[in-house]
């Protein structure tokens, strides 16, 4: 790429950065530009990934040079989805959703049922068929999931109702809940931080001399924007107060 | 009169709040403290063994799957994995099912492999995006080629000597997915488990909870999770990257969170109880 482009880049990445930021202050047209450009230049993005990612390389390419016909059947199945917003001929979208619905279910139930159901409930049985070789630590640590596991799963069952032994269990089982919540949510907060960071590092970058300033310069402008914009907005402010006093 | 002082400490706009974090987080970037990242969490050690004990020559498939939006914390683990699979000699193959992810791929490979004197099509080799990742996923394990005919170039990627001796999954050492959607569940369902082939992931801080009962289970061999994961690896490879001057700012953001809720308690329970 070259040098033009890449300035060009930090200017507008530093500047949509910025617009974007300074909604944190108050709205203003600049954030809407930033927002609006955001959902356009995506959807833009979007369209071109799906036609040269996805229908040249998929069904152009094979139909018109290799002419492999099998393409047809996937490529007529997926147009039929399309229909759904034609409504007198809507019902043959049935198709490709029966088609997917059943590929799918197909390729995810097995799946699903082996890796997160009975390799889970053989994960938190297991070690405690291992004791002998387990040090105190992990034995209680294992006796600890496997109790949690319980808890929860009582709080999630609802055929019985809670009360007496059943909420103290179930009771229990919100503890383990919480604490998983908690952990998710310090988690969240760190991750947000780190998205926080990876921005300002680029500003920092951006903010080098090979770039001409530009986090410096599109700051600097913002805040005469501001500076200005609520200058004027006093003056308008105190006219239309006088005007409602006149 | 204390109580109203420090009622008014509720009513502080918040918009200073976002400033004092703006500079916690700003202030590290241009003047660098060094805090120590001392601890290296277990699954992280567990991942870095892993990749650690591969034979030299031996064929990596990572799975780089994010977008900029999740860059800054898992583009420093992708950095830092690809060097340590460098540094053992490791064969690279890198794929994507996030159509986001090719610039970040593009952008890791012009510096990585040069570092190591890593030659495109010898020692590494990237694939395009495919889109409906769980039909690719499952067609690679019968055959590799049926999907990936071509690399990213168009070259024809049965010649390439990277790819020598990978039909399917029983010929690779290790599958890394690096991703900030929910496409590890997915590598560990439709590959990893069903058939048993190696798979370490690397996750957003958010996600990283929600992946104790595959490490329990040894479904996943390590984890890495957000920046703080990635400045675990890169001190363990001895090898400071993004990951690790993050540290500084997010130990100084986190301070200022504790502080912040701290003194919000105190001063309520001052104008409760006093």
């Amino acid at each position: 790429m070259s040098e033009t482009w890449m300035i060009a880049g930090a200017w507008i990445a530093a500047g949509l950065t910025i617009f974007l930021f300074s909604f944190l202050y108050k709205d203003n047209p600049f954030f809407k530009i930033a927002e609006h450009l955001y959902l356009g230049a995506g959807m833009g993005w979007w369209f071109q990934v799906y036609v040269y990612n996805i229908l040249g390389p998929k069904v152009w390419t094979p139909l018109v040079v290799n002419h492999d016909w099998m393409v047809l059947i996937p490529a007529v199945l997926g147009i039929s989805l399309v229909t759904q917003f034609i409504p007198k001929i809507s019902w043959i979208s049935r198709y490709g959703f029966t088609f997917l619905m059943g590929y799918g279910s197909g390729l995810a139930i097995p799946a699903s049922l082996s890796t997160d159901f009975i390799n889970q409930i053989g994960g938190t049985i297991k070690p405690l068929s291992m004791m002998a070789s387990m040090t105190p630590f992990a034995i209680f640590n294992s006796l600890l999931i496997a109790f949690g596991v319980v808890c929860v799963l009582f709080y999630f069952f609802f055929s019985v109702e809670h009360k007496g032994h059943v909420k103290t269990v179930s009771n229990i089982g919100i503890y383990f809940l919480m604490i998983y919540f908690g952990a998710a949510f310090g988690n969240t907060v760190m991750a947000r931080f780190s998205l926080l960071y990876g921005r300002f590092d680029d500003l920092y970058t951006f903010s080098d001399k090979h770039y001409f300033y530009a986090s410096q310069l599109i700051m600097l402008a913002m805040v005469v924007y501001f500076l200005v914009h609520n200058f004027m907005g006093k003056d308008k402010k105190e006219v239309t107060e006088d005007e409602a006093a006149g | 009169m204390l109580k109203e002082k420090l009622q008014k400490f509720f009513k502080l706009d918040r918009r200073w709040i976002f400033l004092l974090l703006a500079i916690v987080l700003f202030a590290p970037i241009i003047k660098p403290i060094g805090l120590p990242n001392k601890t290296i969490s277990r699954d992280v050690q567990n991942a870095y063994t892993y990749m650690d004990t591969l034979a030299p020559g031996s064929f990596v498939l990572f799975s780089l799957d994010y977008d900029p939006s999740t860059r800054p914390e898992l583009q420093p683990q992708a950095i830092a994995m690809i060097r340590h699979a460098f540094q053992k000699n490791l064969r690279v193959g890198v794929v994507t099912y996030i159509a986001g992810a090719t610039g970040l791929i593009q952008q890791a490979f012009e510096k990585v492999p040069k570092e190591y004197n890593k030659v495109y099509g010898k020692d590494y080799v990237i694939f395009p995006y495919m889109a409906n990742a769980v039909a690719v996923l499952t067609q690679m394990s019968s055959d590799f080629y049926g999907i990936y005919d071509k690399d990213q170039d168009g070259t024809d990627a049965r010649t390439l000597p990277v790819m020598q001796g990978i039909k399917n999954y029983k010929n690779m050492a290790l599958v890394v997915n690096i991703t900030g959607t929910s496409m590890l569940d997915i590598w560990v369902a439709y590959v990893g488990d069903k058939y048993k082939v190696p798979v370490i992931g690397g996750v957003t801080a958010i996600s990283q909870p929600g992946y104790g009962p595959y490490l329990q289970t040894g479904q996943l061999k390590g984890l890495i999770g957000g920046m703080k994961g990635a400045a675990e690896y890169e001190s363990l490879i001895k090898q400071p990257g993004k990951g690790t001057s993050g540290i500084d700012s997010l130990n100084l953001a986190h301070l200022l969170v504790l502080a912040l809720i701290l003194t919000s308690n105190i001063i309520l329970l001052i104008i409760k109880y006093l």
